[in-house]
């Protein structure tokens, strides 16, 4: 494997006559010299607690910081733990500008060549439990250790995915679209929040490294946008860990809307191609394991400006209906030009609309109706009118109405499924 | 005199036949060689239709927005049919070339060597012409979702600039390839291009300064405000 022969050799030097190990802990870092300091510390606190006597590597991949991140690594670091600094990896994080396909929803760059190395490193030391912490975050404490490590350790998870407790509102593309998608596909509820934290078991890492994803057209989406909907299509065992409130140092408010949702959506359309046979064997969902404390939904949070999001379906619906003709089925586009007639105060999406809606852009992915790139970024209208409906339906309602319109809307991407299948292989 | 009448006579006749005789194989040649050129031509279409069908050729055209350019312009049949009557008439035509070379008339003794040379030109031209307005579509179409997706009021506008400045600058470089008037082609591009630059920056600098200030900073502002209302992913 190409990316072994060019880490191993740095890690080599670093781990002395180290052979196995049982726990490996992955840092990507990029100019986190503020927060790393204590994402260390409470690392280290945390896995004391879960397993004081087993063997672990902490891995930094850091994607060249002009900060100090590594030597901040090192100094919180102890000692007597062993420690491995991976930089400028492939030399692709300093080739050229920030492209898109080293940006992943993340914001951080070269996180993917990141996680490649932390999973060919834990597989080369027969790792059996690895844990990935982003080190811009200011609310990880050690519990999120208890909540990532025991259940791949104690017992037998491969996958351990992050939930947070997000204001109401928040990760709405992941609501509307991601969760629900996935969730109608794949059979697992899992709710496909991304970044901060994951834990892996050695032997779901080995299985991301044989995965085509890294290069080509996958690696094109950023790697938090695959790595769940991998782990539940291969029908590994998959779980959530709830770690309470996110906090991080920068929030992602430099990237476009449209790219993160060409990012994010394109992930899920990509790997339904690749995961074809199963998805469309799965039919309803069940819950999944859920570790740390109990989910509950977040606050009410700040006010959004519907207004803004309809008048964006209003001018996708003016400007853009040659590109959706071309896209969406006849029925589809007849249901949603009727949309254009509403007020902004009134503005609904129908569930059943919105769903039928995101089946034609996955057929028309498929089917390659469109350059792709195109295709999913000529849905953000209409996903800014979707989330101006949801909150228009439930602001003067509580957090838990939210969940409610988002358990429905799941529900109807279920039953709804037969509709994507009849069409997927006989359009 | 009777006898040189007769003698003229049949010297007329004769050299005549002669020449009917000359140019009946030769407008045998033209006409086997018509009904070749059907033929292979025909062939060649109906060839080429399959393979076009079979590599999905329209679908690919659909994708890049040939399809719904040649529609716009009022064409009614795929791609792949129009590709595939071209190959016919090329075909047909260069067999209908030979034919008329082989009659060996003086008026078109030179027509085989110029059409022989011409056909590089005319297919870098059409390659160009097809290549300008593949590219016209894709950009106009990228512009247009990311006007609308940054909800610039002017999207179609802008699109429809982009569209039309790459159409004529293809326009220009397919005639320039042609050979047809590249003197005026060279000279009306720049000036349309140097005018149009001319005209926006004056119309900024002198007309819109605050306007253009207005709207930059309002754009600037509001974005700052909208970004940190709420994380979508």
């Amino acid at each position: 494997m190409a990316m072994t022969k060019t880490v191993w050799p740095q890690v080599r030097q670093q781990v002395g006559d180290i052979e196995k190990i049982e726990v490996l802990v992955g840092i990507p870092t990029f100019n986190n010299a503020g927060t790393v300091g204590p994402v260390v510390k409470a690392v280290k606190e945390g896995i004391r607690k879960v397993c004081p006597h087993a063997s672990i590597l902490v891995v930094n991949a850091d994607a060249g910081s002009m900060d100090g991140t590594p030597e901040t690594i090192k100094h919180a670091m102890e000692p007597d733990t062993p420690t491995v600094f991976v930089q400028h990896l492939e030399g692709r994080l300093l080739s050229g500008p920030i492209s898109l396909q080293a940006l992943s929803e993340s914001g951080v760059p070269g996180r993917e060549d990141a996680f490649r190395a932390f999973f060919t490193i834990a597989e080369d030391l027969q790792a059996k439990a690895c844990v990935v912490v982003d080190a811009n975050l200011r609310s990880l404490t050690s519990d999120w250790m208890e909540a990532l490590l025991h259940p791949v350790i104690e017992k037998g998870v491969d996958y351990v995915a992050p939930l947070f407790r997000r204001a109401r509102y928040e990760g709405s593309l992941t609501n509307c679209i991601i969760y629900p998608l996935s969730r109608a596909l794949y059979g697992k509820q899992m709710r496909y929040q991304s970044g901060g934290g994951y834990g892996f078991s050695g032997r779901l890492a080995s299985l991301y490294l044989t995965k085509n994803v890294w290069e080509g057209v996958g690696a094109w989406y950023g790697i938090d946008s695959w790595l769940t909907t991998v782990a539940v299509a291969e029908g590994c065992e998959v779980s959530q860990g709830f770690l309470g409130t996110r906090i991080q140092d920068v929030k992602l408010t430099g990237i476009e809307l449209s790219v993160v949702l060409a990012q994010a959506v394109g992930a899920l359309f990509h790997l339904m191609e690749a995961y074809q046979d199963v998805w469309e064997g799965r039919m309803g969902s069940s819950p999944v394991p859920q570790f740390g404390l109990p989910y509950e939904p977040g606050p009410v949070g700040s006010a959004v400006n519907v207004e803004r999001m309809v008048r964006g379906f209003q001018q996708g619906l003016r400007d853009l209906l040659p590109i959706w003709e071309i896209i969406l089925a006849p029925e589809t586009l007849a249901g949603i030009l009727a949309l254009g007639l509403l007020e902004a105060e009134e503005f609904r999406f129908p569930e059943a609309l919105w769903v039928q809606t995101i089946y034609d852009f996955a057929l028309a992915y498929h089917e390659k109706a469109l350059h792709r790139e195109h295709l999913l970024k000529s849905l953000t209208p209409l996903y800014l009118g979707q989330t101006a409906s949801l909150v228009l339906e439930t602001r003067e309602g509580t957090p838990e109405d939210v969940e409610r319109a988002i358990e429905t809307l799941c529900k109807t991407f279920e039953s709804m499924k037969p509709y994507l299948t009849q069409r997927w292989r006989f359009p | 005199m009777s006898i040189l009448w007769q003698d003229a006579m049949l010297e007329a006749f004769r050299e005549t036949t002669l020449r009917i005789a000359h140019f009946l194989p030769k407008l045998l040649v033209l006409l086997t060689f018509l009904a070749l050129g059907v033929a292979a031509g025909w062939l060649v279409k109906v060839l080429l239709l399959r393979l076009l069908r079979a590599f999905r050729f329209d679908a690919l055209c659909e994708r890049f927005g040939l399809g719904s350019s040649l529609a716009k312009a009022g064409t009614k049949q795929s791609i792949s049919h129009l590709v595939s009557r071209l190959s016919f008439w090329v075909v047909f035509l260069l067999f209908a070339f030979m034919g008329i070379e082989a009659l060996d008339l003086t008026a078109t003794a030179n027509m085989m060597s110029v059409m022989i040379g011409f056909p590089p030109h005319m297919l870098a031209a059409v390659l160009l012409l097809v290549f300008g307005v593949l590219l016209a579509n894709f950009i106009a179409e990228a512009a247009l979702i990311a006007t609308v997706n940054a909800q610039i009021q002017e999207a179609r506008i802008i699109a429809s600039f982009i569209r039309w400045g790459v159409l004529i600058f293809t326009a220009a470089m397919v005639l320039t390839q042609l050979g047809i008037a590249k003197e005026i082609v060279v000279a009306a591009s720049s000036i349309t291009f140097g005018g149009v630059m001319l005209a926006l920056a004056i119309a900024i600098g002198l007309g819109g300064q605050s306007i253009a200030k207005d709207a930059l900073e309002q754009r600037l502002r509001l974005r700052k405000v909208e970004q940190d209302e709420m994380s979508h992913i």
